[in-house]
């Protein structure tokens, strides 16, 4: 293979693979202005370092991508407005965010809930009730 | 040619030097003054490094090659800070309440920010370095790879200090202001550009090796570009992210890892020309391919369609060709077992490390946890923790530091002490990098198995892993003692080649 190959070559796979993403990228229905909102307060207080959403992300705590199956929005929002002691420290609390960002954030969490991610996060299996 | 003609063509000329535009009459090399010094110090290497055809001087040293020092001397430093900063985050995971100036979730961000960035600036040095070593001739501008270096330094440290204020941006390894980012993308942009116009001054002695560097840097560039700024949409974001988390390190840093081998090699005089560049650029257009589509084993979960679970399943398994390649091209290039100084042992020493993680922990473990029935259960626990350290810095990490290490002692052999000390920390960061990853690929299996497969309590788990996570501490522990141990060898043997090569 020679350089002018390789070269057509791998520029040709860029314009392809990115072609391919910008396609696959589409969402289900148009993001909210609340659900907007709400990412840029979870990238504003650093929740990925310790969430994942779509399994991406720190591992401290659990995966964010449908909680909001398990749990409602209301004790969402009393959980970040009120934090909890995080076990198993003794005095260190949850982040704490201020009502108005908490909404905005459980909005965000509805939008990605939403997104159809293929199975995930998965159904337990093994589950012996 | 289009760049003379265009307008930023004339301003980089500006910026970079008329002279340095107009057709050089010489090689555009820089004879040290002291290389007579210098050639004397590199006899016990294998054979002497380049030789100018036309004075026959042998060992001349480039200005590129000089400027590469502050490059992979930045690196070596940044690799010294991280492994204090992670120690500290790896006990703030199993010490309740404990006290610290930065809160875990910021710690990290420094953490993940420095782990891709000091890679890039060695990596910006040794391709400077091998690229004006392989062409024997001069990089395009001195004074523009100069410049680069402070621009791209001063980017990543404002990443660094604004996250120790809590200022980020909540992206996962793309974590500093968009600022910090344009500048590195700038300084990527005079990188690529420097090392296209050296390309196309020097177009009869273009060598596969430079050619593979340049197109490694070029797509750095491509794919940082469309990171500078957040998009709203949840589903872009993370692909975008993983441009840089995935395209940067299993396709680009392929690449320019895979020049740095092969010159390395080739004008070690430890392989034959003909060996090293015959399947050069076919592995390279392989890495490109597999390493592109092989982004979607990051996709299969993110909201994309289901097309990719195949797409990102059949590439990967591509990945690993190339990397057999490569492997294949250092087999061949050691086979004679020729005698080494100890400068090429402590280099080698780095480079087979970083080969062994390149197999292992890279490619089999990724190949394994790419599949996508196991990736459903292992996706997002610290399995990923485990795969990340082996293959970002036992893969790359260990490249770019046995190539700092090179660059920085050309000229001059470790005494005895400091190759022992050398070789010590080696052996640490392998110790501490194994025990790291075991300990984190056990702790991701039970998360993995008890979590999502048994549907336990995500946090009732995790309460549970603190053996395995103290044992990645103790493991970190061991890790930094050689990090701090083999950043201060690299540091002696700047000094101590300062007056060998300026
Ligand atoms: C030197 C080469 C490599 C480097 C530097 C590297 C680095 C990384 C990093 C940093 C992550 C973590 C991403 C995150 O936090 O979300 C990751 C994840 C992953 N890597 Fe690699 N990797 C390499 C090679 C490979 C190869 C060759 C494969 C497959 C053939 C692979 C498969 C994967 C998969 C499937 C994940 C996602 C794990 C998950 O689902 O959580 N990697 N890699
Ligand atoms: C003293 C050595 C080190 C220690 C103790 C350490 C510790 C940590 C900790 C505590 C995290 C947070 C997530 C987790 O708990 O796994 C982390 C993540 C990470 N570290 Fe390190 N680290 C060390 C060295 C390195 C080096 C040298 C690199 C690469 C050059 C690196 C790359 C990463 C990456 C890419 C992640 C994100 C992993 C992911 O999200 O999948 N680390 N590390
Ligand atoms: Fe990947």
């Amino acid at each position: 293979m020679r350089l002018r190959t390789f070269a057509l070559v791998s520029l040709l796979l860029v314009a392809a693979f990115t072609g391919a993403n910008i396609t696959s990228w589409k969402l289900p229905y148009p993001m909210p202005e609340d659900a907007q909102e709400g990412k840029a307060v979870w990238q504003k207080h650093n929740c990925v370092s310790c969430h994942t959403l779509f399994g991406n992300g720190g591992y401290v705590g659990d995966d964010m991508t449908n909680i909001l199956k398990r749990r409602t929005a209301e004790d969402v929002q009393h959980y970040l407005t009120n934090p909890p002691v995080m076990r198993p420290n003794r005095e260190h609390l949850h982040p704490a965010l201020e009502p108005g960002e908490a909404e905005f954030l459980t909005s965000y969490l509805r939008f990605v809930g939403d997104i159809p991610t293929l199975g995930w996060p998965p159904e337990p299996r093994g589950a012996k009730q | 040619m289009i760049f003379e003609r265009s307008v930023l063509g004339y301003l980089f000329r500006k910026l970079a030097g008329r002279k340095q535009a107009q057709e050089n009459q010489d090689t555009g090399a820089y004879q040290g003054a002291n290389s007579k010094e210098l050639n004397a110090s590199h006899g016990t290497d294998s054979k002497q490094t380049n030789t100018n055809q036309r004075t026959g001087a042998p060992g001349q040293v480039f200005k590129a090659q000089i400027i590469a020092r502050n490059y992979t001397l930045a690196a070596a430093l940044l690799f010294g800070t991280q492994g204090i900063v992670a120690l500290l985050g790896a006990i703030d995971l199993i010490i309740p309440d404990l006290p610290s100036p930065i809160p875990f979730e910021y710690g990290r961000s420094i953490h993940l920010g420095l782990a891709v960035l000091w890679p890039l600036i060695g990596t910006m040095g040794m391709v400077y370095y091998f690229v004006t070593e392989d062409l024997d001739r001069e990089i395009f501008s001195p004074r523009l790879a100069k410049w680069q270096f402070w621009l791209v330094l001063a980017a990543s440290l404002s990443i660094y200090a604004s996250l120790t204020f809590r200022l980020g941006r909540g992206r996962e390894y793309l974590e500093g202001l968009p600022l910090s980012y344009a500048g590195i993308s700038l300084a990527l942009g005079l990188f690529s550009y420097n090392l296209m116009r050296t390309l196309i001054k020097h177009k009869q002695r273009i060598t596969p090796a430079a050619m593979i560097m340049t197109a490694g840097s070029v797509l750095l560039l491509m794919f940082l570009i469309p990171n500078i700024l957040s998009v709203t949409n949840p589903i872009a974001d993370e692909a975008t992210k993983f441009w840089v988390v995935h395209a940067w390190e299993e396709m680009a840093f392929e690449l320019t890892t895979s020049g740095f081998l092969a010159s390395y090699l080739k004008n070690t005089g430890l392989a034959a020309k003909k060996d090293i560049e015959k399947w050069l650029y076919l592995e390279a257009a392989l890495t490109v391919a597999a390493g592109l589509f092989g982004t979607g084993h990051h996709y299969y979960w993110i909201g994309f369609p289901a097309y990719w679970l195949l797409v990102g399943f059949l590439f990967s398994f591509l990945q690993l060709i190339p990397v057999a390649l490569l492997v294949l091209m250092v087999y061949k290039g050691l086979k004679k077992r020729p005698q080494l100084g100890n400068r090429q042992k402590l280099t080698l020493a780095l480079i087979l490390s970083s080969m062994l993680y390149h197999v292992t922990g890279a490619s089999l473990l990724g190949f394994i946890i790419t599949v996508p029935w196991i990736n459903l259960y292992m996706h997002g626990t610290y399995i990923t923790s485990g795969h990340a350290h082996l293959a970002l810095f036992g893969s790359l990490g260990f490249l770019v530091l046995g190539g700092s290490y090179y660059i920085l002692s050309r000229g001059t052999q470790p005494d005895r002490k400091t190759y022992r000390r050398g070789i010590m920390a080696v052996l640490a960061l392998n110790v501490g990098l194994l025990t790291m990853s075991t300990a984190l690929i056990i702790a991701g299996f039970l998360q993995a198995y008890r979590a999502r497969y048994l549907g336990m309590n995500f946090m009732e788990v995790n309460l549970q892993l603190n053996l395995y996570l103290s044992a990645r501490a103790a493991g970190g522990a061991i890790f930094t003692s050689g990090d701090l141990l083999l950043t201060w060898q690299i540091l002696k043997a700047w000094r101590k080649s300062k007056n060998a090569v300026s």
